[in-house]
């Protein structure tokens, strides 16, 4: 399949639904006739209070769950199912605990028709560039959480997928050491540039690491309003310049009401 | 590390011996008749005598064979089943009344059912040993397989899995844990109900063996059944352990128990 | 309505059953329909009850001894630390021991009357109820044990208001598997050396070539097993209730 050489966006999101059915007790709608476009090799974050929907608007790109209206299609192509193009990685890591961090950095080059040594090539490549080269023969369990979720970002990488989605891939991980993948991550991200959807709460990160940040409503989720960063991520200074905390204040006022609302809606 | 408490700890170790020699003393001292406590030292000599006249490795070698293969018949299809309950909802409709009617009732009242319809021989009492022992398999197989983090199946969809390879190469590895809590329960199980069968039906084997024993009124002999029939419930557990430790190598409770050692 | 869904693999296999038998592919698969008239005759006849009693007898007597030795033996060795360092290799030793190589022991000791019966099924039911007993002792949280002393009660009192409770959930749990296996040594014990009792007149029943009456008997040990359980179950729910 040949790339459009046009500039038609790469993911379009249009008027999806979609319904949370629990087991037990009634259905939520969690997102409301939503949509959005999202351009090829961009950088995009959603933003949003807890139980906003923007996990799962992630996962319905991820065709891991279905749409109840409207639809997800992406370079055209509906959404039917997981796939090779989108990778994604999970807040929790989800690394298979029975695999070493090399078993999990090959799970997905198996599917490829390689030879054994171009596999076995590109995973030591990508455990190299994640920084994991002596933790190669480690189970997860013997891991910090920032080299779990290094293993699984070498893990999605490995099938080099055109769409990286990226569930608050820091969240677990404590402050440092989220600065530091914040900032592994926008390298990776500048060196290869993929189209990365980033889902998060932080609004620190969203600024510095997203060139559009695109925030949420609280539920049922709708786009509540669309921001362009427009800094220089070059600039060594850049947590302290005067252009990124006026961003951060911006976006943080939308959001404010948005975390007031979902917390006041909010049944324990 | 000294104080009371490990006194105590310590002493009770020491209660091994001392029960051994207990047993010696009462038995020789005629309190009781050496009919009903023969002393330890008859019942250990004739566990002697059967190992050198080599019935005990044959009979041994029978339960062994009955336990194991029964063993290996509920561990195979309960596996399989357990999954199948867990994935698939028309297997849990049909198996879940089924199972939790046959968890509970005491499944060798089925014993005279199978013996009329399979004989006397080893094939009644290995299926007899299967019945018992598939359902511990199947429960816990299914309750591991039932909980597999959805981000895992997920991740395997994404990098390429399809529904078989996510069953053999997920959910299977990631419900081992409980798999293996199950099969470490069904084993003594296989044994237990393999040493009842052999006291029923007859033949060889160590239950046939202490059977045959209580009944010619040879006391030295019922408790040297004991015994050994002891022993090798305790090597089986012990054995299982380590198959644990060594399926479970990635686990953080083996992770555990390597760097605390 | 739920519940009779719930169970209709249940209907279905009971039909598949009742096919298979009249094919007539061996005479020792008698047909479902059979098996419920020679129930029916085996109740009138008074031969379920009389050989219930005895079987009810021996269980019953071997698993409350076994609960009330097993429970106060456990909540005991939690509480006061040299029992538990004198009985806990004991009990280690004796957890690999298979119960049923207590039957013939039993029966060489005591014969082949009730005594041994009941002997066998305590000395069998003793080991999961202590476990659990301890267990469930040793969980007592001590934040309330040492409020509960703080607050003047004694030594006693504590283990009776506070460890007891905090106790009772494993424990039952210990003694649902005591359940469990008094069913087990039951029929084991009546199946090898007995003269009444539900287990002897299984196999009674099976000598005379009656299978349909067998077969019922079989059936109805199995039921009463499942019964036992479930209101055991039932019992545990009520009584611990206000862990929800």
């Amino acid at each position: 399949m040949t790339l459009p050489m046009d500039d038609s966006p790469q993911i379009v999101i249009d008027r999806v639904t979609h319904l949370y059915r629990p087991p037990r007790g009634r259905e939520v709608i969690a997102l409301e006739d939503i949509s959005l476009e999202v351009r090829r090799r961009e950088f995009v974050a959603l933003l949003g209070p807890s139980g906003c929907g923007k996990s799962t608007l992630l996962y319905l790109i991820g065709g891991f769950l279905p749409t109840e209206t409207g639809a997800i299609r992406v370079d055209g192509e509906q959404v039917a199912g997981p796939g090779p193009d989108r990778g994604i990685v999970f807040q929790h890591f989800a690394l298979f605990p029975w695999k070493t961090v090399r078993q999990n950095v090959l799970y997905g080059l198996e599917k490829l028709r390689l030879g054994r040594e171009e596999r076995s090539r590109r995973a030591q490549a990508l455990i190299d560039l994640v920084g994991l080269r002596d933790f190669a023969e480690s189970y997860p369990a013997q891991l910090s959480g920032g080299m779990k979720q290094r293993t699984a970002i070498a893990r999605t990488l490995a099938i080099d997928p055109q769409i990286l989605l990226m569930d608050e891939p820091f969240g677990a991980l404590d402050a440092q050491t989220r600065r530091l993948m914040q900032a592994e991550l926008l390298g990776i991200w500048q060196r290869s540039p993929k189209t990365v959807i980033f889902v998060t709460h932080d609004v620190h990160e969203a600024v510095y690491l997203a060139e559009r940040v695109v925030v949420l409503s609280a539920r049922p989720g709708q786009v509540k309003a669309i921001v362009d960063t427009g800094l220089d991520r070059s600039d060594p200074g850049l947590f302290r310049s005067r252009p990124f905390i006026d961003k951060v204040d911006q976006i943080w006022a939308l959001v404010r009401d948005e975390a007031l609302k979902a917390q006041a809606g909010h049944a324990p | 590390m000294k104080g009371p408490r490990d006194a105590w700890a310590m002493a009770g170790w020491a209660t091994l011996p001392v029960l051994a020699l207990a047993w010696e003393g009462v038995a020789r001292s005629g309190l009781v008749r050496p009919f009903l406590l023969p002393p330890l030292t008859a019942v250990l000599e004739r566990v002697w005598t059967d190992a050198a006249a080599g019935d005990l490795w044959r009979d041994l070698a029978s339960t062994l064979y009955r336990a194991l293969v029964g063993f290996a018949l509920a561990a195979s299809i309960g596996t399989v089943l357990g999954i199948l309950i867990a994935r698939d909802r028309i297997a849990r409709w049909f198996f879940d009344p089924l199972i939790s009617i046959g968890f509970p009732m005491p499944k060798i009242a089925f014993m005279p059912v199978i013996a009329l319809w399979l004989g006397y021989f080893d094939t009644s009492k290995i299926v007899i040993v299967a019945f018992d022992a598939v359902f511990p398999v199947i429960v816990a197989t299914a309750a591991g397989a039932s909980n597999v983090e959805r981000e895992l199946i997920w991740s395997a969809r994404n990098l390429g899995a399809g529904t078989r390879r996510v069953l053999w190469e997920v959910v299977l590895p990631a419900a081992l844990p409980q798999i293996v809590t199950g099969l470490q329960v069904s084993l003594p199980v296989a044994l237990i109900v393999a040493i009842i069968t052999e006291m029923m039906m007859g033949g060889t084997g160590l239950g046939a063996a202490m059977t045959r024993a209580s009944r010619f009124a040879d006391s030295p002999g019922v408790f040297a059944g004991i015994l050994e029939i002891a022993l090798v419930g305790l090597i089986l557990v012990k054995g299982m352990a380590l198959v644990r430790r060594r399926l479970l190598l990635w686990h953080p409770e083996t992770l555990a128990e390597a760097t605390v050692a | 309505m739920k519940l009779a869904v719930r169970y209709v693999p249940l209907l279905l296999l009971a039909l598949a059953w009742e096919a298979a038998a009249r094919l007539e592919l061996s005479d020792a698969l008698p047909a479902p329909s059979a098996v419920l008239v020679a129930w029916a005759r085996l109740a009138r006849d008074g031969e379920l009850v009389a050989n219930g009693l005895p079987s009810l007898y021996r269980a019953g007597t071997g698993l409350i001894l076994a609960i009330a030795l097993g429970s106060v033996l456990g909540v005991v060795m939690a509480w006061w630390r040299p029992l538990h360092a004198l009985m806990s290799p004991l009990l280690e030793l004796s957890y690999p021991v298979p119960k049923s190589a207590l039957v013939p022991l039993t029966a060489f000791w005591l014969g082949f009357g009730n005594a041994s019966k009941v002997l066998a099924i305590f000395l069998g039911g003793t080991l999961p109820v202590v476990l659990g007993a301890f267990n469930g002792a040793r969980s007592s949280d001590r934040a309330l044990v040492w409020s509960a002393r703080s607050m003047g009660a004694s030594r006693v009192r504590t283990l009776w208001d506070v460890v007891v409770p905090c106790a009772l959930p494993e424990l039952l749990a210990g003694i649902r598997i005591a359940l469990a296996l008094s069913f087990v040594l039951l029929l084991t014990t009546e199946l090898y050396a007995a003269q009444s009792g539900l287990g002897y007149l299984i196999s009674f029943l099976g000598d005379e070539g009656a299978y349909d009456a067998m077969f019922a008997a079989v059936l109805t040990v199995a039921f009463l097993g499942f019964v036992a359980d479930r209101l055991f179950l039932r019992l545990t729910r009520r009584l611990l209730r206000w862990r929800e």
